[in-house]
Formats: C-alpha cells, structure tokens, sequence
C-alpha cells in the first residue's frame, strides 16, 4: 500500500502535440484513500490511469509511489493491479487460470497460488465458476473475476478503468457497493476512473473532476456537489443539472439588486456582501433543481415564464422553464398539471445559490 | 488412373462411338513399376525429402518472422508506417519472373543456388510479405486491452505477445499450411534456383518430359507422388483454414 503523487504531469499524444492531453496535473492520494476521476470522454482521465500504470508514456512531470518515482518502471514492476473497462479475461483460460495468472507470473508456489484463487474466489462469490472460460459467463461475473484477478495478488494500488460501465443498471447499483465494501475491507489506494457522476460521489472518498486535460477540482463528493469550482463543475455534476442565471448586479440602491431579465432576485446577506466586494456587473447565479419552485399561481416576488418540457423521473417530475432566452430547471411534484407551452410562475430559494464569474466561470464564495 | 497402367494400356481408347468400349479404361492389370522406376531410377525419395524441407522450412521462417513484423506492424505507430505496408506488399505485386535474374545473381553470388537453405530463402521472399499481411489482420483482432491486462499483471513487452499467441493460433496454423502449399506448388524458383543439389517434385517432374520421349506413367505417378501428401494436410486443416482466414474479417 502506498500514497500516489502526481506532480505536474502532463501527457501529449504524438500527431497532436500542440494539444496536451493532460496538463499540469497534481493530485495527491493518501494512503488507503479511494479517489475517483470523473469527467467526460477525452477529458484526460484514461490518460491519466494508463500513465499511473505504465502504459502510457509520461510526458512531463513524476508520478510517485510512496517515494519512488515510477516514470520509468514498466507496468510489471509497479506493483499495481487495473481492472478494465472490457474486462480483458484471457479467453483461453478457465477463470481459475485467469485468477491465478498474476502469481504464477510472479513465481508463487502452487499451494498458496490455490489458498489465494480460492479465498479470493470466495469473497466475491464466484467459486462455483472457477473451471470455467470466460465467454459461459455472464457481464457481472466476467467483472467478478477481472476484480479477483486484481485482488488476488495484494498491489500496492488498485485502477479501476470504468469497471461497471458495461453492465446493467440494475448490476452496477449492486457492485458500486460491493466495490465500495471490498476497498474499505482491503484498504488499498484505490484510483477509480468514470464519467458517471453517480459511480464517483457515492463511491470515492474524494473525487477529482477534470475537464479538457485540466484538474477543475479535488475534494470530497459533498463538496464538490455544494461548492462547484467553477460553472463548469457545477452543470457537470449533479442530475438533473444546475440551472445557470444570467444576472446583472444593480449597485444603485442598498442593499444591491441582483436583477435576473430586469427582475430581483431575493439573496441572502452573507451574498449580498459577496456580490458587493466582487467588483463585477454581471455573474453567473447557478441553482440546483431542488431549489426552484415552480407554480401555476404568481409567489411572492415570482418571475413569469412558460413550461418548456416535462420530464418523468420516477418520484418527482424534472420541468424546464423557459424564461426570455433561459431555460431553467425545477423539480416538482408528479401531480404538477401544467402542459407543455403553459405559462407558469418560478420562485428561486434565497439561500441555496452558487455565484459564478460569467466571464472566467470561477465560483465566488 | 494412368499412373498404375501398363505404358500401353494407358493409351488404349475405344473406337469412336462405342459407349459399350468405355469398360476397357477400368480393364487393365494394376501395375506399380511406374512408382518403383521413380524412386529407383530418378532419385524421387531425394526430391520428396527437399519439397517437405523446402516448404516446411520456408513456412516456418515465414511465419516466425512474419509474426513478429506483424506483430509489430499491428500494434506500434511510428512514422512511415504506411509506406512500409505498401512497399511490404508491393513486393508481391510485381511477377516473379520480372526478379528472376537478379535474384538468380544473386543467389549465386552468395553461394546459395542449388541448396535447400537457398530455396527456402527463395520461398520465403514471397511467403513473407503474404505472412506478413495476413498475419496482421489476426493481431489486430486481439484485444491490446489483453495484453496491457497481462502487463499489468506482471509480464515484460514479450510476454505480453507470447501470451495472445493461443488467441491467433488457429490464424497461424492455418497459414502455415497455406505457406507449405505455396512453396510446394512452387517450379519457378524451384526450377531457377533449386536444381541441381535441391530439386524438389514439380521441378523433377518436368525432367521426366525429354526430346527423344515424354514418359507418361512416370510423370502420372509423379503427379500423384506430387499431391497425395497436400490432401490429408488439407483435411486436417480444412476447419482451422476456414476459422483462421475469416478471423479477424467480423467483430465480435
């Protein structure tokens, strides 16, 4: 087990090197810490987990593990184990042998080759399957033993390359907790890449959102959902998305207005004061679904729009409304009768709101 | 047939129009002297040793290195990769006959013609590039995820590779044997650069045709000689032909 640090590692693909793939990137994970990567395809993050496994070549900066550099060791040398995303099972062999390939290649003796396939079998249940090959088995399985091939021979660290992106989702609900519960019980620095944002907040410790090859933000999962870095962090995580207000700052009167199309919208003091040392004339007024009431009938202080779409999510009913240009989104009741094109009235909650620079997309807090 | 008949025998046809006569091909006293004759008189056992060598050597040497170019051609990216491909190929686009002089020349220059390593050398120079491209398409068909899995778990670079062999071994298999009928089905270089101390069976057989006459039953029981040990091996391999030269060609 070992703490990884990644010091300004950057990555560039040949055929594409005026564009880094990674730049600049510095995380540092504690020991026994799970941490999840999280961002959208060709964010860097795959980029990031083949460099941390030797795959991939680095193109600046070190990676450590504990206090050796490991730019330079080949994966073998690493003391690593990565389960993939397509799980990689060798067809050939029964999953006993796929299993047990780590050790043998590690010159293990057989007896306790046998006590460790079976112990690890044991643990994520798959004993019954171990004389057969992989493709008599089903999704979650082959994923089963792609973890047992992982665990088996105790690595310093474990990747996870989007595991259980492949699987139902009824399957991936199961093994994010299992996967959880197996971390914690072996305790072993755990990387875990995904584009899922459910798999990252329920699962890691402390979760790094990346964004075009730049780190936006490392911290735990409540934060990261409560105090986005930026407008980007905040419309990428959480579902149903942020809503993003335009807004001017009227500095006239005392205290300041924060106009949304010419309306006021009501702000707590502790904002008020953020708005008035900022210095700027229009931010960005980000709120979460949740936070946003919609009614036929005009609130106090309630900006007038239309409903532009409705959305089904089980227990609760996703409505957009369209203001001017704006669509903002609300969570509601399923009884909520209003139709699409139906005019309606949106009351924003006065403390919930994150404020961003609309020209940088920095949160102010 | 003609190869077990009578010299004679073999040349007996019915009159014209007499469908009752046709019996008179099957009527006829097996013999064997053919096949005795070829081995005691023209050295056929030598020439057999130097085809099954020739073509078994040059399939082997063929394979081995064009895995490994394969191999490499599959899963590396460098500069010029392309061209490299084309011009691998486009040793295979020109006729044979067009690079006979030269090669002939240089064969001799290196001391190489009429020796069974220089006809296997001969072989390889157009089983190569076709090993070279097939072989390609079989890797290609390996996950590389396979092979980053088996690094990871604690193989070298060569290791990796050796691993996925059991993945494309019905592949190779099956053009080994594709290899070994090229070369055995060879006469050009066979002829060119084999005769004399490495002469194998089609370049033998047409020895047997000769100004004064042309030796009918020889050159039938050469002709069986010739095909009878590629039609087991066709057999054996008939499955694997099938799987090996359409893998690769559908996505799983």
């Amino acid at each position: 087990m070992a703490e990884v640090s990644i010091n300004g590692v950057y990555k560039y693909y040949t055929g594409a090197e005026d564009k880094a793939a990674v730049k600049d990137l510095n995380l540092h994970i504690n020991d026994g810490e799970f941490v999840a990567i999280l961002g959208p395809s060709g964010c860097g993050k795959s980029s990031t987990m083949r460099m941390i496994c030797g795959l991939e070549h680095i193109s600046a900066g070190t990676i450590k593990f504990g206090d050796t550099v490991v730019n330079n060791l080949p994966p073998k040398d690493r003391d690593i184990a990565m389960v993939f995303e397509n799980y990689a099972l060798y067809p050939h062999k029964t999953v006993y042998d796929n299993i047990a390939n780590p050790l043998k290649l590690a010159k293990v003796d057989k007896q306790e080759i046998d006590t460790r396939v079976v112990a690890a079998a044991q643990l994520l249940e798959i004993e019954h399957l171990l004389d057969r090959k992989p493709q008599e088995l089903s999704g979650g399985q082959k994923q089963r033993v792609a973890i047992g091939r992982a665990i088996v021979r105790k690595p310093q660290v474990f990747l996870f390359d989007e595991p259980i992106a492949h699987l139902d989702a009824k399957l991936r609900a199961r093994m994010r907790s299992e996967l959880k519960r197996l971390q914690a019980e072996l305790g072993v620095t755990s990387l875990y890449v995904t584009h899922d944002q459910l798999e990252a907040l329920s699962m890691a410790d402390r979760v790094a959102v990346m964004h075009d090859g730049v780190l936006q933000q490392f911290d735990t999962p409540q934060t990261v959902y409560d105090k986005p870095a930026n407008a980007w962090v905040a419309t990428f995580v959480g579902e149903p998305q942020m809503s993003l207000l335009e807004c001017e700052i009227e500095r006239g009167s005392d205290p300041l207005k924060l106009l949304f199309h010419n309306h006021p919208i009501e702000v707590d003091p502790v904002i008020t004061d953020l708005l008035d040392k900022c210095g700027l004339n229009h931010v960005l007024v980000g709120f979460r679904p949740a936070n946003v009431k919609v009614d036929v009938e005009y609130m106090d202080n309630s900006i007038a729009g239309s409903v532009y779409s409705r959305q089904l999510l089980g227990g609760e009913l996703l409505i957009e409304v369209q203001v001017g240009d704006t669509i903002v989104r609300a969570n509601v009741e399923t009884e909520f009768t209003l139709k699409i094109g139906d005019p309606c009235h949106l009351k924003f909650s006065k403390s919930s709101l994150n404020i961003f620079n609309k020209d940088s997309g920095a949160a102010l807090y | 047939m003609a190869s077990i008949k009578d010299l004679l025998a073999a040349f007996d046809t019915p009159e014209v129009g007499d469908w009752a006569g046709v019996s008179m091909f099957f009527d006829f006293q097996p013999t064997f002297t053919h096949y005795y004759s070829l081995f005691a008189e023209n050295n056929f056992g030598e020439y057999l040793v130097n085809s099954l060598l020739a073509s078994l050597g040059s399939a082997l040497v063929a394979v081995t290195l064009g895995s490994m170019a394969a191999y490499s051609l599959a899963r590396m990216e460098f500069r010029g990769k392309k061209d490299l491909l084309f011009w691998i190929i486009s040793t295979r686009m020109a006729p044979i006959v067009a690079v006979t002089v030269p090669l002939y020349a240089i064969f001799r220059s290196l001391d190489l013609v009429g020796t069974l390593p220089g006809l296997i050398l001969a072989f390889t120079t157009f089983n190569l590039p076709f090993a070279i491209w097939i072989l390609k398409g079989f890797f290609e068909s390996v996950p590389y995820a396979l092979e980053e899995a088996a690094q990871v778990d604690g193989c070298t670079r060569f290791q990796a590779f050796v691993s996925i062999i059991p993945l494309v071994a019905p592949g190779i298999g099956a053009f080994i044997v594709l290899c070994i009928l090229f070369a055995w089905n060879d006469f050009l270089f066979a002829t060119i650069i084999g005769s004399g101390g490495a002469k194998t069976l089609p370049a033998a057989t047409r020895e047997l045709v000769q100004p004064q006459n042309i030796d009918w039953g020889k050159i039938m029981a050469a002709g069986v000689i010739t095909t009878l040990p590629m039609i087991p091996l066709g057999l054996l391999v008939r499955k694997y032909l099938v799987a090996g030269l359409t893998m690769g060609a559908v996505r799983e």
